[in-house]
């Protein structure tokens, strides 16, 4: 086939013959192919754009994935890898229709190594599922993104995610040694493994974070992490922002790296408090939730200075977490908060800017200042310590009016965190979403770059077509217009 | 150390802008064509496959200056021709610091120690710099520059190029420039000598340490042979053994002297009483030798190999049985390993590597030869069995410089055409 057309082709007719394969490999009740049941696939937690995707396979096993791979470039129809599609950025949007290839059912924990300190999962496997299993080996796996209860370890790995913790411990990528991935050719191929300093280039680090554009992984090696000794975990309660945003600048610039470090404004403290009701002050400008851990001699000195600092910096108060219940419901709070903001607003819209640490007071102004602007209400709740923002725009999806001033705030206060020296994304991922920021994050030369590694790995352009990389590269894609807020996918 | 024959190749580039080396790059891609071999500090011209030897130097000398230093963000931006000694001055002087081990840092530069992955006995605790390049910007063989991260320490924004060029010893481009994340410099550390006659002990003392109630930062194990080598280098008088282990811990005085107890009684309830402590400037000092140890100077060949931290005893008691001098970031499961200088050919090297390459592929790991005589290089398995990511290594390679022009020969063309040969 050639190379634009498994990329740009309408939505493919899928014959009977095709059905009748993906049945032959996956079994009758690993083919999702009615419209009705087709609906729930329509997107991630990106719902701006949707489009149906013509077939859904639940693939129990390498073998069967990469059979299913080789049947699509056999038949010439895209295919996109999906886990839990709790993607923020339409990453496993299926755009021009096609294969949607769920891993959700290879979820096995197949090796747990404590003494080399590694486990070997399937990408289905649900991210705190690993973290429960190892509960009391003393041993944990670090990255814990907010939708940890959900989220699965492959899709972690697409679009290298993050969390609270990833602070002082970093992010997926940093956690990840080795894959066993199906190519976007169908073959099966091992990156890296359970020993380290392998010869050669680092495909793992390069694969990790692809958001399916490099093919799909079916098994993935992790690096597990000592459990802390001690925690410490410590609620700071602002009259206003600012004050907030000072005091983690201070803290940072103390030289004190906290496990974590999240800050939640108003608007989100009121949802909050009213879905889980653990007692926040409603009257705070700004809380922020700080986590030291460590060893049990040093945690309670760091913490020490850590509340110094907050009430030289303003802070009316700082609460310390008096139990391990206490710690645990304040992070489900934390954790949580997106599923409480069905009491705002009917739809939301989550960016994932990033700035450098400093520059937090500037960006929640500006935050603040597009929101007045462009009549949307926005609230806060992110990864302070990072620099991480997650500002969620709250509107109405069925007023197309409202979508059009969200993807306008959106866009600016992205482009914002551009001009103060940042990025558009700190751990959500490009997905279709953010595509358009890339000529302004990269030169033409680094996405040239960027396309040809796309070349390397998936030269056709079959495996998630559209994703990631703005330009046709070498590949004939086109850009996708957002002109057409919401319908651009199904281009 | 090993002579890479440097007068074959001493004519250099040696460019003051990425701008002006972007020039020079592609008016040799358009015209001569010359391979190209980017230098830092000289440190591992010797690292693998040779450098051709009609190759033009690409030195980064001149582009060494601090971009930009926001220490209250912990990160910086530097040229890559910083010397590493001198970027952790610069870092200390905000209480900051890479907390990456660099071998030979007063002439390693920042650029040329991300090429070539360097680490060193903190990585335990610390990682290594594929954890703290959050930024890098290059010049492509044909002139292009093209950069990947940026300047914020959490960004997905595009594929990862900085873990890509972690490592890819110069044959995807000439880094030029590098941000980097930051960590507070630790005020105390402290590290353990502890001796041991047998592997058995030295066995059950590790799998033990994994679940220790301190959090050591290095643990690393030594043979006899380099355990005399680095003491007689430290100036430092300590009991020997067959096997030494040095564990390492840090933190604030109270906190690092607290872990140094949790240790020293761990130890003794396996039955190591005979443990010492450095501190100060003696531990600064082992610590440094320790990272230079690497390098294997004036061996003929040296080895690193991967395994699974479990399986390090065995294979260094392997290795010390064949008269090698071993070296193993144990907790890491990598061992380095040099050959003494009574191995005098290649086919003498195989004989003792051999039984230890199929030790390492028997536990999922890897024997890889880093340095070796010159001459040497063609009768050596270097980067070992044939893996299945290398033709995707080509591919990449042959993506990002088509014409082949950065480093031909040294590195994943070079190991497949040994697998071609029937090598591998």
């Amino acid at each position: 086939m050639s190379q634009s057309s498994a990329a740009t082709a309408p939505a493919n007719e899928f014959s009977r013959e095709l059905l009748d394969r993906f049945r032959k490999i996956v079994g009758h009740d690993g083919v999702l192919c009615e419209p009705d049941e087709l609906l729930v696939y329509e997107c991630d937690g990106f719902t701006v754009e949707k489009k149906v995707p013509d077939v859904v396979l639940f693939p129990t096993s390498t073998a069967e994935v990469a059979e299913i791979v080789q049947t699509c470039n056999e038949f010439d129809v895209p295919f996109v890898p999906r886990g839990a599609g709790t993607s923020l950025a339409g990453g496993c949007l299926p755009v021009g229709g096609g294969v949607m290839i769920t891993l959700t059912r290879m979820k096995k924990i197949l090796e747990v190594n404590l003494q080399d300190r590694y486990a070997v999962v399937e990408p289905g496997l649900v991210n705190v599922h690993l973290t429960q299993h190892l509960a009391g080996s003393g041993y944990h796996y670090a990255p814990d993104p907010s939708s940890q209860g959900a989220c699965t370890i492959g899709g972690n790995v697409a679009t290298n995610s993050g969390g609270p913790h990833t602070l002082k411990y970093g992010v997926t990528v940093n956690h990840v040694i080795g894959l066993e991935v199906v190519l976007p050719d169908g073959r099966v191929m091992e990156l890296g493994g359970p020993t380290e300093d392998l010869a050669g280039y680092d495909l793992v680090g390069l694969f990790v974070g692809s958001e399916g554009t490099f093919g799909i992984c079916t098994r993935i090696t992790v690096r597990l992490t000592r459990d802390p000794a001690a925690y410490r975990t410590m609620l700071g309660i602002f009259e206003t922002v600012q004050d907030a945003t000072q005091s983690i600048s201070n803290i940072i610039g103390a030289g004190i790296v906290p496990a974590a470090l999240e800050m939640m404004d108003q608007g989100i403290i009121e949802a909050i408090e009213a879905a889980y009701g653990f007692g926040f002050p409603l009257d705070a400008a700004a809380v922020l939730l700080i986590e030291v851990d460590g060893l049990e001699v040093g945690v309670d000195q760091e913490s020490q200075r850590i509340v110094e600092i907050c009430e030289e910096s303003g802070a009316r108060e700082v609460r310390r977490a008096d139990s391990p219940q206490e710690r645990q419901l304040l992070w489900k709070c934390r954790k949580q908060a997106f599923g409480a903001i069905g009491r705002l607003s009917p739809s939301y819209c989550t960016q994932d800017g990033v700035v450098p640490r400093t520059k937090l007071p500037d960006i929640l102004e500006f935050i603040i200042a597009t929101g007045e602007k462009h009549g949307i209400r926005i609230v806060n709740v992110f990864h302070a310590g990072d620099g991480n923002i997650h500002p969620i725009l709250l509107f109405d999806e069925r007023d197309q009016e409202q979508v059009e001033r969200v993807l306008r705030a959106s866009d600016e206060i992205l482009g914002k965190c551009i001009d103060l020296g940042g990025s558009v994304t700190g751990e959500h991922g490009i997905g279709v979403e953010k595509i358009d920021f890339m000529p302004r994050l990269f030169t033409d030369d680094d996405l040239e770059v960027m396309a040809s590694l796309r070349m390397a790995f998936n030269p056709d352009g079959r495996c998630s077509p559209r994703k990631l990389l703005p330009t046709a590269g070498a590949c004939g894609m086109e850009q996708i217009e957002r002109s057409q807020p919401g319908k651009q996918a199904a281009s | 150390m090993m002579k890479p024959a440097e007068a074959e190749y001493h004519e250099e580039l040696v460019a003051a802008t990425a701008t002006e080396m972007g020039r020079l790059l592609q008016e040799n891609s358009d015209g001569a064509r010359r391979p190209l071999c980017p230098v830092g500090g000289r440190t591992g011209l010797g690292y693998g496959f040779p450098v051709a030897a009609n190759s033009l130097m690409v030195s980064t000398s001149r582009l060494d200056e601090v971009v930009d230093f926001p220490a209250r963000d912990m990160t910086v931006t530097v040229g890559a021709g910083r010397r590493v000694d001198q970027l952790q001055k610069d870092l200390a002087s905000e209480g900051l610091r890479l907390p990456v081990d660099v071998a030979q840092s007063h002439r390693a530069t920042i650029g040329g120690a991300i090429a070539s992955n360097t680490s060193g006995p903190r990585r335990y605790g610390h990682g290594t710099l594929r954890d703290y390049v959050i930024g890098i910007r290059c010049v492509s063989a044909n002139g292009q520059i093209y950069s990947g991260g940026g300047r914020v320490v959490k960004n997905v924004a595009g594929y990862d190029l900085c873990k890509l060029l972690v490592g890819s010893q110069g044959s995807l481009g000439v880094i030029f420039e590098v941000t980097l994340k930051l960590r507070p410099q630790a005020p105390t550390t402290l590290m353990s000598w502890s001796v041991f006659d047998d592997a058995a002990s030295v066995e059950a003392v590790l799998s033990q340490l994994v679940t220790s109630a301190a959090r050591p930062v290095a643990v690393e194990l030594l043979g006899e042979h380099a355990a005399t080598q680095v003491l007689a280098e430290a100036h430092q008088d300590r009991p020997l053994g067959r096997m030494v282990l040095c564990v390492a811990v840090e933190g604030s005085e109270h906190q690092a002297r607290w872990q140094a107890d949790v240790l020293e009684e761990e130890l003794a309830a396996n039955g190591v009483a005979n443990t010492q402590w450095a501190e100060g400037q003696s531990v600064a000092r082992l610590l440094t030798i320790l990272t230079d140890f690497e390098l294997g100077l004036d061996v003929p060949l040296s080895f690193r190999a991967s395994l699974p931290p479990s399986k390090v005893v065995g294979f260094c008691e392997a290795s010390l049985q064949r008269g090698v001098v071993v070296q193993a970031h144990a907790g890491n499961g990598v061992v380095v390993g040099h050959l003494s200088d009574e191995i005098l050919s290649a086919p003498e090297a195989n004989d003792v590597l051999s039984p230890l390459r199929e030790l390492a592929e028997e536990h999922s790991g890897q024997l890889h030869i880093e340095r070796c005589e010159v001459g040497w290089h063609d009768d050596l398995l270097l980067w070992g069995r044939a893996r299945a990511d290398w033709e995707m290594m080509l591919a990449v390679k042959q993506q990002l410089d088509p014409k082949g022009l950065l480093c031909p020969g040294r590195g994943i063309e070079a190991a497949m055409s040994q697998a071609a040969r029937g090598m591998a």
